[in-house]
C-alpha cells in the first residue's frame, strides 16, 4: 500500500487518498473488497454486473463488494462507458483480477456461479426510496448555484450583455452565467434576461433532407482502409466496384435519417470546486478520463488537477459522453471564485447537447442465382457502425463518408449501425419482394453464420416484419408486427431472438433488450429534432414525441445462452432492428416502401 | 425571498424562498428532499409527481404558497419506516427501472392509483401512466409491478 501511495505522489496525483491506486481491487483488513472503475452506471446494469464478476472470481458473496465508478482519481482508465463494451472488456478484466487476487484461473462461463445468474440491481432499495442519489441532487457546503444564459439561436456571437437584479453575472467570452446562493433566482434571472446576440447562419438547412443529403454528398471524404480501428470506415471484399458497374439487375435504394436526440431523463448538471489550481467535478458524464481530458485542455490545466467524479446519471444513451457541462461548471467556478453547481434545463439539453447524427445511405447491390454477389454501401455523415454484412457477399464495399455537420452531433446508443441496419435490412427486403421469394428464407439463403441462423430459425413460424443482424458480437433478429390506419403506425407485438454468448445477468439483458427495442420505438416511428432559420425549433419535451406506455406493444425476448462463448456487450444492438423490422412489416401490410426514418406513410 | 412553511413527510418544513418557488423547487431545491425529480419542468414527463392530499400532482406545475396547510408526502414519505410500501416492493422485486431517475414519480401515481380502490387492469394501468416517461423503456416492467402491487394490497 505505502508503495502504491509513493507512486502515485510521484506521478504528481493531486487527490490522493489512502484508498486510492490505479488498482482494479483491493482488499480491507476485514475482508471487504473494494473494486474500481472508470465505467459508469447509466442504468444499463454496469455497477451489478462488475460486483458479480469480483464475486464470482473471488468467491465471495455478491454483497461483501464494494465498488468504485467513474472517479479519475481513484480508478484505472478502462475505457468511456460506450459501444456495449462494459460486458466484453471490463468484465474480464475485473475477472482476470479478481482471479489473480485469488490466486487461481479466470472461471470460464460453463462453470459460474453468480455470473450467469439474475442477481438484482444493487441500486434497487435506493432507487425505489429516493435515496439515490443523482448529479442533478448533488450538492456541497458554500455552494453558489448558476445557469447559463443562451441565445435564442442555435450558434450566436453575444454582442452585448444584459443586466438582471439580484444575482452575479460572469462572462467570459461567449459563455454567459449567472450565479447566487439562490437555486430559484439564478434560474428565473437567466429567463428574464436580454442579451443582444449575432445568429451565425447554417451552412444548409438541417431539417431539409434534399438539400442536407446532396450537401453531405459535395462535402464528403471518401474513406480509406483501417482495419485496426473498432468502427472500420472501409469493408471491403473481391471488387465491388467493378461488379457493381458490370452487372445488369442492379437494385439501387438510398435511405434517409434525420437529426434525433438522446432525451436522457435527468437534464445534465455538474459541481465544479477549484482548490489550489485544480478543480474537481462531480458530474454524470458517460467517459471520465476523455471528460478529464477536454476540461484540461479546455481550462489550460494539466490532466493531473482535474478530478472527474462521474455518478450514475439519469440516463445517457450516448448523449454525455462529453463534457459540455463539466467545462462550463469549471469556467464558471473559476471566476466565480466559489464552489458551482451548474444545472441544465430540460431546453438546454434538447439546444445544447449533440444529437445523434442525420444520415444518407445508398446500397447498390446484385445477385447471381439468386444469392447475393456484390454489396455497395456508402454511408454519408451517420458513421461507420454497423456497417460490416452479415450476408455471404463475394464483393463488397462498405463505406463511411466523412462529411461536415450543420449542428452538433455525437454518439447515439449503437450509433451509426441503427442507420446502417435500417437501410440493409430494408434492402434485403427489397431483393426478397422482387424475386417473390419469403424474406425469411431470402436471408437463410444468404446467411452462412451457424448462430445467426439458428437465431433466426426460433423466428420461422412467428409472423411479422423481419430483420437480423450481427451487431457487437451479438446474433439478434426481430419480428415487429404492426398495424397502420392511414398515417397511423401501431405496433402490435415484437418478437425478439438473441445469441450474446454466455448471458452474464439473463434478466438484466433482457431489460437491456427490450429497453432499446422501446427506445428504436422512436427513432423509427416519430423522432426527429425540428430546425428552421437560425434556430432549433425542438426545444421542450412537449413537442418532441418519445415512447410511453401507449406506444409500447407486447414485447417477448428469447435467449440463447451459450456457456461455451464469451459474453457479448447488449445495450445496444437492439435498437438497431426496430426500424427495419416495422419498415419490412409496413411494406408487408400496405405495399408501401418506406425509405426515410421517421417512417411516415403516405396520407 | 418569503418564508413557507408546508407539510412535507408528516414534517413541518421552512424554507426562504424566491417568489414563485414551485413545490418542486421547494422539496428539491431548497429543503434538499431529492426523491421528486426535475425532468422537464412543463408537466411533460411526470417525474417529479408527488402527492398533495393524498392525490398525485405534478410538483413542477403547483406554487409552494399554493399548498400551505395541505398534506404532502414524497417518495422518502411513502413507506412506514424500514416497511416498504407495497408499489415500492413490487418495483423491487419486478425490478422496473433501469436508470431510475423516473421511478419515484411512476411509484407515487401507481400508489395513488392503487388507493382508489378501483379495479385495475392493464389497459387502466397504461391509460392513467401515459403521462409519464421512462426513456429506459422499462414500461411493461412497470404496468407488471403496478398489477402485482395491487394485488397484493387486495390480499392485504
Amino acid at each position: 500500500m505505502a508503495e502504491r501511495i509513493t507512486r502515485r505522489e510521484a506521478l504528481g496525483v493531486t487527490f490522493l487518498t489512502l484508498a486510492a491506486g490505479p488498482v482494479r481491487i483491493q482488499v480491507a483488513l476485514d475482508g471487504t473488497l473494494t473494486a474500481f472503475t472508470a465505467k459508469v452506471e447509466l442504468g444499463q446494469g454496469a455497477r451489478t454486473e462488475l460486483i458479480m464478476a469480483v464475486a464470482e472470481e473471488m468467491r465471495v458473496p455478491v454483497a461483501q463488494v464494494r465498488l468504485v465508478m467513474g472517479d479519475t482519481a481513484l480508478c484505472p482508465d478502462d475505457g468511456g462507458t460506450w459501444g456495449s463494451l462494459t460486458t466484453p472488456q471490463a468484465v474480464p478484466l475485473m475477472r482476470q483480477a479478481a482471479a489473480d487476487q485469488r490466486g487461481g484461473a479466470i472461471t470460464p462461463p460453463s462453470q459460474w456461479k453468480i455470473l450467469g445468474t439474475e442477481v438484482a440491481d444493487v441500486r434497487g432499495p435506493d432507487i425505489v426510496t429516493g435515496r439515490q442519489v443523482y448529479p442533478s441532487d448533488h450538492r456541497m457546503g458554500g455552494m453558489l448555484h448558476a445557469r447559463v444564459v443562451r441565445s435564442p439561436y442555435y450558434r450566436a456571437k453575444l454582442l452585448k450583455a444584459g443586466d438582471v437584479a439580484g444575482v452575479r453575472v460572469i462572462r467570459d467570452g461567449d459563455l454567459l452565467a449567472l450565479v447566487s446562493e439562490d437555486p430559484v433566482a439564478v434560474k428565473r434571472a437567466a429567463e428574464q434576461i436580454k442579451c443582444e446576440w449575432e445568429p451565425v447562419p447554417f451552412p444548409v438547412a438541417p431539417s431539409d433532407p434534399q438539400a442536407l443529403a446532396a450537401w453531405f454528398k459535395a462535402n464528403s471524404t471518401p474513406p480509406v482502409e483501417n482495419p485496426n480501428t473498432r468502427y472500420p470506415p472501409l469493408v471491403r471484399r473481391g471488387d465491388a466496384q467493378k461488379t457493381i458497374h458490370s452487372e445488369a439487375g442492379k437494385n439501387a435504394s438510398s435511405y434517409w435519417l434525420p437529426y434525433i436526440a438522446h432525451v436522457p431523463m435527468e437534464p445534465r448538471a455538474a459541481v465544479a470546486v477549484w482548490k489550489d489550481g485544480a478543480v474537481e467535478i462531480r458530474g454524470g458524464c458517460q467517459a471520465p478520463f476523455p471528460v478529464r481530458a477536454e476540461v484540461a485542455k479546455a481550462l489550460e490545466v494539466p490532466e493531473s488537477h482535474v478530478r472527474i467524479i462521474a455518478s450514475g446519471p439519469g440516463g445517457g444513451f450516448g448523449g454525455k459522453q462529453r463534457g459540455e457541462i463539466e467545462i462550463e461548471a469549471a469556467r464558471i467556478a473559476r471566476l466565480a471564485g466559489a464552489p458551482v453547481k451548474l444545472q441544465w434545463s430540460r431546453e438546454e439539453e434538447f439546444t445544447c447537447a449533440y444529437h445523434r447524427p442525420a444520415g444518407l445511405v445508398e446500397i447498390e447491390s446484385t445477385l447471381v442465382n439468386g444469392k447475393l454477389d456484390t454489396w455497395v454501401h456508402r454511408n454519408y455523415n451517420a458513421g461507420a457502425p454497423g456497417l460490416p454484412t452479415p450476408y455471404d457477399t463475394p464483393n463488397v464495399s462498405c463505406e463511411f463518408h466523412r462529411t461536415p455537420t450543420p449542428v452538433r452531433q455525437g454518439s447515439y446508443r449503437s450509433l451509426a449501425a441503427v442507420s446502417n441496419i435500417f437501410a440493409r435490412e430494408s434492402h434485403i427486403d427489397e431483393w426478397a419482394s422482387q424475386l417473390k421469394m419469403d424474406p425469411f428464407e431470402f436471408r437463410l439463403r444468404n446467411i452462412g453464420d451457424a448462430r445467426l441462423r439458428a437465431v433466426l430459425e426460433k423466428l420461422r413460424n412467428v409472423r411479422g416484419g423481419l430483420a437480423c443482424t450481427i451487431e457487437k458480437e451479438a446474433r439478434i433478429a426481430l419480428r415487429a408486427q404492426v398495424s397502420a390506419q392511414g398515417r397511423e403506425i401501431k405496433v402490435q407485438r415484437l418478437v425478439y431472438v438473441g445469441d450474446y454468448g454466455a448471458a452474464i445477468n439473463p434478466r438484466n439483458l433482457r431489460k437491456q433488450i427490450q429497453g432499446a427495442l422501446v427506445q428504436g420505438l422512436g427513432g423509427a416511428l416519430f423522432e426527429e429534432v425540428i430546425f428552421a432559420g437560425e434556430e432549433q425549433k425542438t426545444r421542450l419535451l412537449s413537442s418532441y414525441r418519445v415512447p410511453r406506455f401507449s406506444d409500447t406493444p407486447q414485447i417477448d425476448v428469447e435467449l440463447i445462452d451459450r456457456r461455451d462463448v464469451e459474453p457479448a456487450g447488449a445495450g445496444e444492438a437492439a435498437i438497431t432492428l426496430v426500424a427495419p423490422a416495422i419498415a419490412n412489416a409496413l411494406f408487408f401490410l400496405t405495399g408501401h416502401r418506406l425509405r426515410n426514418l421517421p417512417l411516415q406513410p403516405p396520407g | 425571498m418569503a418564508v413557507i412553511t408546508l407539510n412535507v413527510n408528516g414534517a413541518m418544513r421552512s424554507a426562504d424562498v424566491h417568489p414563485g418557488t414551485t413545490l418542486l423547487e421547494f422539496l428539491h431545491d431548497y429543503l434538499e428532499v431529492a426523491g421528486a425529480k426535475c425532468g422537464c419542468e412543463e408537466g411533460t414527463c411526470g417525474a417529479c409527481t408527488v402527492h398533495l392530499e393524498g392525490k398525485a400532482i405534478r410538483s413542477c406545475m403547483v406554487t409552494a404558497a399554493s399548498c400551505k396547510g395541505k398534506r404532502i408526502t414524497t417518495i422518502e414519505g411513502l413507506a412506514a419506516g424500514d416497511r416498504l410500501h407495497a408499489v415500492q416492493k413490487a418495483f423491487l422485486a419486478v425490478e422496473a427501472f433501469q436508470c431510475g431517475f423516473c421511478t419515484p414519480g411512476m411509484i407515487m401515481e401507481a400508489a395513488a392509483l392503487i388507493a382508489e380502490g378501483k379495479p385495475l387492469t392493464a389497459a387502466r394501468v397504461r391509460e392513467r401512466m401515459e403521462g409519464h416517461i421512462c426513456r429506459c423503456g422499462e414500461y411493461n416492467s412497470i404496468v407488471k409491478a403496478v398489477l402485482q402491487a395491487a394485488q397484493e394490497l387486495k390480499r392485504g
